[in-house]
C-alpha cells in the first residue's frame, strides 16, 4: 500500500473555479487533503484603500459576480451607518426586492450546477432556464445582468416603475410551479438520491467548530440568519421563516436552498405589495470626512462582513470577510475518508465562491501579525 | 443561408479557464450553454481537457499565480488554436488594473485572436466572438 497524491484543479472538469486540491489517496479513499488557493486573488482590499466612497462602491460590487448586490449592500450599510443616514421606506423595499431576487438567482445557479456535478444535465438546463427570467428582471430594473450597481448612498440609481412591479410578480408566478416540479424531481429521483443522501455529512458540533454560516449552517441545525439577528432594510417588517434542517448532508443542503427560493419569493411578493407611492430621493456625491463602521448582510452564501475606516474623505482601511472564506477550511475535515468520486459533489454542495474568498490572511500559531500591503509584498515577495 | 453559415463546418471544442475573475464572465460563458442561447447549435462543446480543444476562452483579471497555468494550458492545446479574451479584465485589467497581484493583460503572455469586451459581456456577444473564432479555425 502506498500513498498516491492526486491533484484536482486548478483547471479541472469538476470545479468551475480555480482551486487546487491535493488529495492523498489510498486506493479509492481520500486520506488527507491539502488545499492550495490564490488562483483568483486580486487584492481588492488594497484597491478599496485610497479611493473615496463613491468610487470604492463600484470596486466592491465587482468582488463577486454572483452576489454583486450583497457586496454593494454591505458596503452601503457600512457607509450609511458611518453617516447615520436614514433611508426612506421605498428605497428600503426596493433594495429588499433586489436582494432577494439575487438570492433566487444564486440558489438556482447553484442548484443547477450541483445537478451538473452529479451528471444530471437535464435538470441543470431547466434550472438555468428559469434563472434567465430573474436575469431579465435585473436587466429591466438595473440595466445589467450581472453587475447591478444600483445602490447609492441613501438612495438608488433607478426607481421601479409600476410596469416593472408587474413584471416581477409575473416572473415569480411563472417560476413557482416549475420550481415545485424540479424540487419533487430532486426528492424522488433515484439517481439523485443515491448520489446525495448521506454524502458529506456535517454534524452540528463540527459546523460550530469550523464556523459554518449561511445555508450550510442552517442545514446542520444552526439557526443563523443575519436577516433575523441584525435586521436591515425591510426585513424587520416582513414575515418570513428561517428554514433550519438537522441532517446536514448534501441532499438536505440542496433541498434547503430550494425551499429558501420559495421563501424569497414570499418576501418579494410582500415587498411589492407594501411599496409606497412616495418617490426615491435624489442622490449626490457623498461627503464624509472621518468615520469608522462595520456592517453585515446575509448574502446568498451566508454572513458577509465589511469594515471601513475613512480618513480625510478617503478610505484608509477596508476589510471584507466573505462567507466562503469563513468555512472553506471545513473541506479538510469532511473530505477525509470519502471516495474520490464524491469529492466534487461534496465541494459543490458547500456552494463555495472562490472569487469572493481569496483574501490574504497571515496566521501564525504563537503571535498575530499585522502588516500593510507594502510590507506584505516585501516579505512574501509577490 | 447555406452560404452564410458555411464556416460552420468544423465543430469547435472549447475550453474555458478562469484566471482570477469575479465569476461574472464565467457565468455568462456558462449561460451560453443553456436553452435560451444554446451554443451547441453551432457544434460548440465545452471540454475540460486542453488537448481536445480548439478554442481557449480566458476570463478574469490575470493574476500572478495563474500565469504559469495559463501558459501550460495554452501549450498543451493542439495546433490551429484560437484564444478568446472575454471581459474587460482579461483585455485590459478592467477595475483591477491597479491591483498588486495583476500580471498584465492576457495578450501580454499568450497571443489572443478574439476580444469580447464588456463587464461582463452578454452571452450574445460571447457567441458572436465564438463564431469569429470559428472562422479563424477554418481559415488557418
Amino acid at each position: 500500500m502506498h500513498d498516491f497524491v492526486m491533484p484536482v484543479g486548478p483547471q479541472s472538469p469538476a470545479l468551475k473555479e480555480p482551486m487546487l486540491l491535493k488529495l492523498k489517496l489510498e486506493g479509492e479513499e481520500v486520506r488527507s487533503v491539502d488545499m492550495r488557493l490564490g488562483y483568483t486573488h486580486k487584492g481588492v482590499e488594497g484597491l478599496l484603500e485610497g479611493k473615496n466612497v463613491d468610487q470604492a462602491m463600484y470596486v466592491a460590487s465587482r468582488i463577486c459576480g454572483i452576489c454583486s448586490i450583497s457586496h454593494e449592500r454591505a458596503f452601503i450599510r457600512t457607509v450609511e451607518d458611518m453617516m447615520k443616514k436614514e433611508v426612506n421606506e421605498r428605497v428600503k423595499l426596493i433594495r429588499t426586492i433586489l436582494f432577494e431576487l439575487e438570492r433566487i438567482s444564486s440558489h438556482l445557479l447553484w442548484a443547477g450546477f450541483m445537478m451538473h456535478e452529479i451528471g444530471f444535465d437535464t435538470l441543470f438546463q431547466y434550472l438555468w432556464r428559469e434563472r434567465e427570467g430573474v436575469l431579465d428582471l435585473f436587466e429591466s430594473i438595473c440595466g445589467n445582468r450581472v453587475h447591478k450597481n444600483i445602490c447609492k448612498i441613501g438612495s438608488l440609481r433607478y426607481d421601479i416603475a409600476p410596469v416593472q412591479e408587474r413584471e416581477v410578480l409575473d416572473c415569480l408566478d411563472s417560476m413557482q410551479e416549475k420550481l415545485k416540479d424540479y424540487e419533487d424531481e430532486i426528492k424522488k429521483n433515484k439517481v439523485i438520491k443515491e448520489r446525495l443522501k448521506g454524502v458529506g455529512k456535517i454534524s452540528k458540533k463540527t459546523a460550530i467548530e469550523y464556523g459554518l454560516i449561511g445555508p450550510n449552517a442552517r442545514a446542520s441545525g444552526i439557526d443563523n440568519d443575519v436577516r433575523r439577528i441584525d435586521p436591515y432594510d425591510s426585513y424587520a417588517d416582513i414575515n418570513f421563516k428561517t428554514i433550519v434542517i438537522k441532517k446536514g448532508d448534501a441532499m438536505e443542503r440542496t433541498l434547503l436552498r430550494m425551499r429558501e427560493v420559495h421563501e424569497s419569493m414570499g418576501i418579494i411578493r410582500q415587498c411589492v405589495e407594501m411599496l409606497p407611492s412616495e418617490k426615491i430621493p435624489k442622490f449626490s456625491l457623498t461627503n464624509i470626512k472621518e468615520g469608522e463602521a462595520i456592517g453585515r448582510v446575509e448574502a446568498p452564501r451566508g454572513e458577509l462582513f465589511y469594515f471601513l475606516k475613512v480618513e480625510d474623505g478617503l478610505i484608509r482601511r477596508a476589510k471584507v470577510r466573505t462567507p466562503t472564506f469563513a468555512f472553506i477550511k471545513i473541506l479538510e475535515k469532511i473530505l477525509k475518508g470519502v471516495k474520490i468520486g464524491d469529492v466534487p459533489v461534496i465541494v459543490a454542495s458547500l456552494d463555495p465562491c472562490f472569487s469572493c474568498m481569496e483574501r490574504v490572511l497571515v496566521a501564525k500559531e504563537d503571535r498575530e501579525e499585522w502588516m500593510t500591503e507594502a510590507e506584505f509584498r516585501r516579505k512574501y515577495s509577490c | 443561408m447555406k452560404k452564410k453559415h458555411n464556416y460552420v463546418k468544423k465543430s469547435p471544442w472549447v475550453i474555458d479557464y478562469d484566471v482570477g475573475g469575479c465569476n461574472g464572465c464565467n457565468l455568462e460563458v456558462l449561460a451560453t450553454l443553456t436553452p435560451r442561447y444554446d451554443v451547441e447549435r453551432f457544434g460548440v462543446v465545452y471540454k475540460s481537457s486542453p488537448k481536445n480543444a480548439d478554442v481557449l476562452i480566458v476570463q478574469g483579471c490575470l493574476n500572478k499565480k495563474a500565469v504559469k497555468r495559463l501558459k501550460k494550458i495554452y501549450s498543451q492545446m493542439a495546433e490551429k488554436k484560437v484564444v478568446m479574451a472575454v471581459g474587460s479584465c482579461a483585455i485590459t485589467g478592467g477595475p483591477f488594473a491597479e491591483a498588486y497581484n495583476f500580471a498584465g493583460p492576457v495578450d501580454k503572455h499568450i497571443p489572443v485572436s478574439v476580444y469580447v469586451p464588456g463587464c461582463p459581456p452578454r452571452p450574445e456577444a460571447i457567441i458572436d466572438g465564438l463564431l469569429k473564432a470559428l472562422r479563424m479555425v477554418k481559415e488557418e
